[in-house]
Formats: C-alpha cells, structure tokens, sequence
C-alpha cells in the first residue's frame, strides 16, 4: 500500500514538473523570416539567398522547401500561427483565396518597384483593390514544333491542320497538335483564343475589354473548319492531354503546347526552342496564352511572428529586385517577372523564347475570373468538357461553345468585384 | 510461467521505455501547445498520465494491455469523429476559417488605404531624441522631412547628406538606425503612424518605404461594429460569421470567421437543389460501386482459388503471379491502367483497334472502374479464398461424393455455404473500404466524366467520398463544414450497412 502511494505520488510530480515545463515554449527568433517554396524553387532561392546574406539588414532568412508544389499548398492551407510561413512562394491564384481567408496580408509597393514590372502582371496578385505580393517568375506556355516532321513556323491555324493531313499516314502521326503543359483550360486558352474564344481583352491602359470576351460562334464554326470531319474529330487535336509529351517527344505529334517549366526535358532530348505562340486563324494573328506570374505572397503570419516589416523588405529588396531575380532565375531557369531581370544576358534561349512568346500573345490570368463559382460553375473546371462533348461526344460546337461562354461571362461579372 | 528478463533489469527496462514514450509524447505535447492546439496538447498530456500510472504503478493490470489501444482508438477514430461532428455545425469554408478576434485585427490591417495621390517616401528608421522617427525623402519633388508620432520637421536638401540616388541618409538630430538595431526595428516601427498631415499619417512598408495612407475603417468594441470613416456605413456582426452592412447582407467585410451555424449544413443536404440532386445518383452508384467490386472481385478470386486448389503443373508460378498485382503499389497499377484506357494513345483502344472514350462516356468509364478494380482486388480474395478452402475438411467432399453428389453440387450445398460462413466479415469489410475508395477514383477518372457545360457537379463515377472531397477541396470555395456533414452521414451510413450484414450473417454472434 505504501510503495503504492510512493507510485503515485512520484508519477503525479513528475507529471507536474513535464507541465510546469510547457508554459513557456520556445518561440522562434523575431529576426529570421521564414520563406516556403516547392521543390524547385525552394533549394534555387536558399542557394541565391544564403550566396549574398544582407538582402535585409540585421534578419536571416530561413527557406523550407516542400516535395511539391500541391504539397506545399496543402501545406500553407493548414498553416497555423506557430508553423506557418512569412512569405510563400505561391501561385497567383491562392490570391483570392488566400486573402478571403485571412491567410494573406496586403502590401502597398512604391512607384519605383511598381515600375519593374509590367502592370498587368500585378492583376494576377491583386484581390479587392489590393495587393498580395511581388511577380516573381513567369508561368506560360507557347507552342513547340518538330522541325522533323514539319519545316518551318506555321502562320496560319489552318497551315498546321493540313500538315497534319498530309503527313498523318506517312510519318504515323498520332495527333496534329496537342497540349503538353497546363491541361486543357489553362494550357488549351491558346486554342480556344487562336479559333476565337477570348478569355478577355485590354485596352491601351491595361483595363479590361469585356464586351469582346469569347465569341462562342466564331469560335464553334473554327472549331468545326479546322476539327472536326462532321461530327467527329478530324484527329488533328485530342481532348485530353494525356500523352501528349511522351508523343511529342516521340515523333509522333509536330506541335505541342508545353510549359515554360519543363522545356529542360525538351533540350535534353534534342529540340531546339523554337517557340511560338498557337498560331490564328488569319496570318499574322496569334491565340493569346495565359501568361500568369507566380508570386512571393506576404502572409499574415508574418505580422504574428514580429517580422513584418522585414519581410516587407525581403520583398521589394531581393524578390522585387533586378538582381534578386537575375541571380534566382540563373538558377532556377524560368522566364523572370522582374523588367531588368528580363532584359539581362543571362537570360536563357528558353527563358527568351518563352518571354517573347509571352510578350507577343501573353495575357494575365485573372483567379477572380477563373476560380470563381460566380454563377454556379467555374469556367477553369468547364474549360475540358468542351473539348470532350465536341471533339469525343460529337456534340454541337458551337452550341456547347454558347454553353461556356455562358459559364466564363458569369464568371467574370461575379469576379469583376474582387479585382 | 518463465520470464526472459525479470526483477530489477526488467523494472529497468520498463521505467526506460515508458521514459521514452512519455518523453516524446511531451515533446509532442509542447510543439501544439506553442501552436495553440490546446485539445491536442491536453489529450497528450491525459495520455502521459495515464502511460505512467498505467505502466509506473499496480493500479490495473488489464489496463496495461488496454491502453494503448485506447489512446490510439480516441487519437485517431473517436477524436476525428467528434472533430467532424463539431465542424458540421459551423460555416467553416473559404473566407471563414480564422477566429472572430483574427479577423477583427485583419480587417483593421485591410482598412488602412493609401492616400489617393499615392504618395509614397523612401526612408531611413532613426531616432530624435530616443524615440522612433523617419527620415523621408521624396526624390522627385524633392522633399524631405523627419517624421515622429508627434510632429512633422521639414528639411531642407543643404542640411542633409544624400546617397547616390538622392535618397537622404543622415539628418541634423536624426540618428539611423544601425545594422545590429535593425533586428529590432519590427517591433519598435511597425505598426506606427508617423505624421504626415492632419488627415494622414505614413505607414512603413518594409524598412525603405513609407506610404502615406489613411485609416478607413475603425472598429468599435463597445458596439461590436466596424464603421466606415469615409461614408459612414456600419458594419454589424451578421451571426453567420461576417460584419455585414445591415441594409445589404452581401456587402461584407474579409476575412470572416468561423461561426455555428448549428444544423444548417444538414439542411442545406436537403433544401439546396445544387447539393441534393448529385447526392442521390452519386449514392446510388457508390452502392453498385461497392456491391459490384466486392461480388466480381471475390468471384474471380474464388474461381482462381479453386482451379489452384487442385495439383496442376507449375502452382506454384501462376500463384506468384497472381499475388503481382497486390503486391505492386495501387496508386501505381490505378494511374498505369488511366493510360491505357485513354482514347487517344491508349493501348487497349490499340489493341481493340478501336474508338473507345472510356474516360467521357459515363458507363465506359464505369466499366473502367470495376474493371480496374478488379485487377487491384482479385489477388486478395484469391489468397483468403486459397486460406479458407484449405481450412474445409475434405472428408465433407468426400462424403458428399460418396453419396452421389456431382462437384457443382458439392461447391454449391458444401464448399460456398461454408467459405461464406468464414468469408462474411471480409466480404462487408471489403464493402465497407470499397464504398470509401477514395483513392481509386480520384486516380483514375477524378469522379468523371461530368458534363459541367450542363452545371453538372457530380461526375457519373464520383462516389460519396469523392463527391464529399470535390465538395471540401474543389477549386474555388472550399465548404468544409458541409463535406464534415455530408461525412458523418457516410459514416452513418457505412456503420449501419456493415452492422446489419455483421448481424445477417450471424458473424457477431459467432464471435460471441
């Protein structure tokens, strides 16, 4: 009975004196700014970081990279106070999303670091009039062709339809042009805006045309010239992107859309960057390709862990900064956002052959627009059913165009607010 | 009974690996307790308790094999559930996340505005007199000034000395910050107002810019409201998680919070047209789903079992290759089966020689499903099925053969009654795990095809989890508290099912 309450009383001390030691946990120093970024951004930005470390006097930056860039999403969704991060290095459209939920803090940029970039890259990181962070790297895509199978850049649409024909049984081709990067909404818009459904259109001072958005007849009647064979697929372009790389890079397809972040994998099996953008109907026209940025987005937890300020600094001093980005893009290899960043030599015949295809036909993503349910659907997640009910279903091309189109205006009327 | 380790070295060894596991649970214990997770933290803390008087005194004997069950059991089945249960009852979705008192704070943060000229300053942090100051310079006017909490001092360019840029860096009074006092600055700068004019101050945006801005909207604790300085407008708490303008409930402020809402997420399974029209289709396929892998599954497994049953030459070998396709990882064997199944590049349309949209059209896609899922889940029937025919006596054969009984007639009145009896619990709970096989269909047709021109939500192979996932996960709003609802009502569902074929079967009572 003793030893038993010997037991006892010795668990419960000891247990009291494991609590006592809980009351005041470590807090992480008040002068390291914690970055996340996924795994190919993350070990390029903590190289260039770490290489030159006074981008903000008296702090130290820490960067934790993530397996992935969905893991690292998932990771910021379920960030608390204590763990999460002070900059993240996100896409641009965890903007809506992230500042609705109080995850995001709002940043206000001078003049002059404004003036680095194009304007309407930071329409990509505003929501409600405000903004979010600073354009970090350029994602676009621009199309690729075999100068194998075919010879030189097409001009017209049309051009690359009877290509295919003519070439279809006697290199075994598969497909005429399909989309290797950026799925079938994101990565199919050149297609959609190269036949005629633009997504939207700017005037001279970066403001939005609305009224000439997505023309769901024109479009239809392309669709059915350049797609179909009556109510089939002519076998020109697939309704999904499955494949399309491994067919590219295996002879059997001449053009693809591919992405700015994975042409390391075209060069490596000998395709030069020949780049263009998707192109129109008419010679000389182009379909515009989303040419969203990526941004080191300023969190909220950064005011919670007394480093605002400085990371404020980390932003416009190294993520905003023609040197900050000229060293980070050596590296990292993707087009920079940053004007000075651009215009340095160097730049890589990728980075170049992608930003000028982006400067020819590049237009901001907008997650207001694409994300939003305004409406009762999201035209990011239609986008691909068009493609199927047409080119697979054999549905009407222009009455499911009208279907969408439909979608994408209600989209837009919902999220013209959150600009 | 003999003990390898006994008396002082066993005492030993057990005070070290209860130390151990105590150790880390504290450990674990701290890190959500510095996080804020003040249930986890205390469920840890429980937990350490009872490990040390469970394992450190002779209060119970069964209590030291039962504990770590139940630990884990609240850790991880009881805690998610309840976790779930409260969570359906709150407008926990995107916008409403963060506590009432965060969103306060963010919306006092949002409602600071810069000034309409835009007028921003390069600065210097300082100090006059040993309090906080900037010194501003505006290099295209120019124009340059310290500013303090109290008063505005204007300077004039001849006083000052300027850097390359034209940007001032020391002052008459003014004493910069240096390198080492900037690991400071955060605290001593942000959040101050430094004057600038009647109706604005300059808010600091990092440590080399000041933005002359205006504070718009203020929040009054007294009332519980935020108040538009400008206009006027009231912002009131709307009860459901948003300060709202009274006279239009959709003018509201972000971020909101998290607020109950009590049982309007069941509700809304009901009433909102958008919700409950998928829920019906998608919960009568989940049911053929989960009915049709269990019985094509078990059938194939079962056939196999009995043709291996019998001495054939090379047994052994088919066995393996039997057991390849559960022994390769499903994620692996789910997205290699997506690339053959596509239309375009596919192998099975090659080698079929034909046109096949197994992924657009909904019955070809569901063909895939059960089809797929066959191949990931024969291989486990065949080896229980092997197991369980092994276990049946043969004189029961024997003696049925004897009496003139033909094998169909065998395998019908002996051999299937008797494997069912030992099959049962496998047979529900491979129902069970089927009608939640989240993986598989969000692998291979992400729930489609759907036809989302016609605003369809639910894709024809989309079973409830999936369904449930799109619902929480989707792009755009993310409705948490919604698919918590719609989850309990799964599991509601799953437990009864499984309990009443646990009861047909008589399983239970066996057991018992």
């Amino acid at each position: 009975m003793k030893t038993k309450r010997f037991g006892f009383a010795g668990v419960l001390a000891a247990f009291a004196l494991a609590v006592s030691t809980l009351v005041a946990p470590s807090a992480n120093a008040a002068t390291e700014i914690v970055v996340w970024a996924d795994e190919s951004r993350g070990p390029n930005l903590a190289k260039v970081i770490a290489a030159k470390g006074d981008w903000v006097s008296g702090y130290t930056v820490k960067v934790v990279t993530f397996s992935s860039f969905d893991a690292l999403k998932d990771a910021f969704d379920k960030a608390t106070d204590a763990s999460g991060p002070d900059i993240v290095v996100g896409g641009n459209d965890w903007v809506p999303t992230g500042a609705k939920s109080g995850k995001l803090a709002p940043i206000t940029l001078t003049a002059a670091v404004k003036a680095r970039f194009n304007p309407t890259q930071f329409v990509d990181l505003t929501y409600k009039g405000k903004l979010y962070g600073v354009p970090v790297d350029i994602n676009n895509v621009a199309m690729i062709y075999n100068t194998k199978l075919v010879s030189s850049a097409p001009k017209t649409f049309g051009e690359m339809v009877s290509n295919y024909k003519a070439l279809k049984a006697s290199k075994g081709l598969k497909a005429g042009l399909c989309i290797a990067g950026g799925g079938m909404s994101w990565g199919a818009h050149s297609v959609f805006s190269a036949l005629g459904a633009d997504a939207y259109q700017f005037n001279s001072r970066g403001g939005i045309v609305y009224g000439r958005a997505f023309n769901a007849t024109t479009f239809g009647k392309n669709v059915r010239t350049f797609l179909m064979d009556g109510k089939k697929s002519n076998g020109f372009f697939p309704a999904t992107d499955t494949g399309c790389k491994d067919n590219f890079l295996a002879g059997t397809v001449p053009y693809a859309v591919i992405g700015n972040w994975e042409w390391a994998d075209y060069v490596a099996k000998g395709f030069t960057m020949n780049l263009m953008p998707v192109p129109g109907v008419a010679e000389g026209t182009y379909g515009k390709m989303f040419g969203s940025v990526s941004g080191a987005l300023l969190t909220t937890f950064a005011a919670k862990h007394g480093v605002e300020s400085g990371a404020k600094s980390l932003l416009t001093n190294f993520f905003a900064s023609t040197d900050g980005q000229v060293r980070y893009q050596a590296l990292e290899k993707r087009p920079p956002a940053e004007k000075g960043a651009q215009a340095d030599s160097s730049v890589s015949a990728a980075q170049r052959g992608f930003g000028s295809a982006a400067s020819l036909a590049g237009i901001p993503q907008i997650g207001a627009f694409l994300n939003s349910n305004k409406g009762g659907a999201n035209y990011w997640d239609s986008a691909p059913a068009y493609w199927t009910a047409v080119l697979i279903d054999g549905k009407d091309a222009v009455k499911e165009a009208s279907k969408l189109a439909s979608i994408w205006r209600a989209n837009t009327d919902g999220g013209k607010g959150d600009l | 009974m003999s003990y390898l380790i006994r008396g002082k070295i066993a005492l030993f060894i057990k005070v070290i690996v209860v130390t151990l596991f105590v150790s880390i649970l504290l450990l674990l214990a701290q890190s959500a307790f510095a996080q804020k997770e003040y249930v986890i933290a205390t469920f840890l803390l429980i937990a350490v308790l009872l490990l040390s008087l469970t394992y450190l005194t002779k209060i119970s004997v069964p209590l030291k094999f039962f504990i770590p069950g139940i630990l884990l059991l609240t850790a991880f089945v009881v805690g998610p559930i309840l976790y779930t249960v409260a969570m359906s009852g709150f407008n926990y979705k995107t916008g409403n996340i963060i506590s009432k008192e965060e969103a306060i704070v963010q919306i006092k943060v949002r409602g600071i505005e810069p000034a309409p000229s835009g007028l921003t300053f390069d600065i210097k942090l300082g100090t006059v007199d040993g309090k906080p100051a900037i010194l501003a310079s505006d290099i295209n006017t120019p124009e340059y000034f310290i500013s303090t909490l109290e008063e505005r001092i204007p300077l004039v360019a001849s006083s000052l000395t300027l850097n390359e840029y034209g940007v001032a860096v020391e002052a008459p009074n003014f004493t910069p910050l240096t390198d080492s006092e900037f690991s400071t600055a955060d605290k001593l700068f942000t959040g101050t107002r430094f004057t600038f004019d009647d109706q604005y101050f300059i808010a600091l945006e990092g440590f080399e810019a000041g933005v002359v801005s205006q504070q718009i909207l203020e929040f009054v604790p007294e009332a519980d409201h935020f108040k538009n300085l400008v206009t006027g407008a009231i912002y009131t708490d709307n009860g459901r998680g948003n300060y709202a303008l009274a006279d239009d409930k959709s003018a509201i402020l972000e971020p909101g919070w998290r607020a109950p809402i009590w049982f309007e997420n069941y509700s809304n399974i009901v009433t909102d047209s958008r919700v409950r029209g998928p829920l019906i289709r998608v919960f009568i396929w989940t049911v053929v789903f989960a009915l049709l892998t269990v019985l094509t599954t078990f059938a194939l497994g079962l056939l196999l079992a009995l043709a291996l049953n019998k001495p054939i030459r090379g047994r052994r070998i088919y066995r393996s290759i039997l057991v390849l396709p559960y022994a390769m990882p499903s994620v692996m064997s789910i997205l290699i089966w997506g690339g053959m199944f596509n239309t375009e590049f596919g192998a099975i349309n090659a080698l079929l020689g034909t046109e096949i949209a197994w992924f657009s059209d909904p019955n070809f896609a569901r063909v895939a499903v059960i089809l797929v899922n066959l191949w990931l889940g024969f291989p486990y029937f065949y080896l229980i099925s092997s197991g369980s025919l092994q276990a049946i006596p043969s004189e029961l054969m024997e003696a049925a053969a004897i009496d003139g009984a033909n094998p169909r007639q065998i395998f019908r009145k002996i051999t299937l009654p008797l494997l069912l009896q030992i099959l049962s619990p496998l047979l529900i709970a491979s129902f069970a795990f089927n009608f939640n096989n989240f993986n598989l269909i969000y692998l291979l047709t992400g729930g489609g095809p759907r036809n989302e021109l016609d605003g369809e939500i639910a894709g024809a192979t989309d079973i409830l989890i999936s369904y449930t996932y799109k619902i929480a996960f989707g792009t755009g709003t993310q409705d948490l508290g919604l698919a918590s609802a719609i989850s309990l009502i799964i599991f509601l569902l799953v437990a009864s099912i499984s309990l009443y074929s646990l009861r047909k079967s008589k399983v239970l009572e066996t057991f018992a």
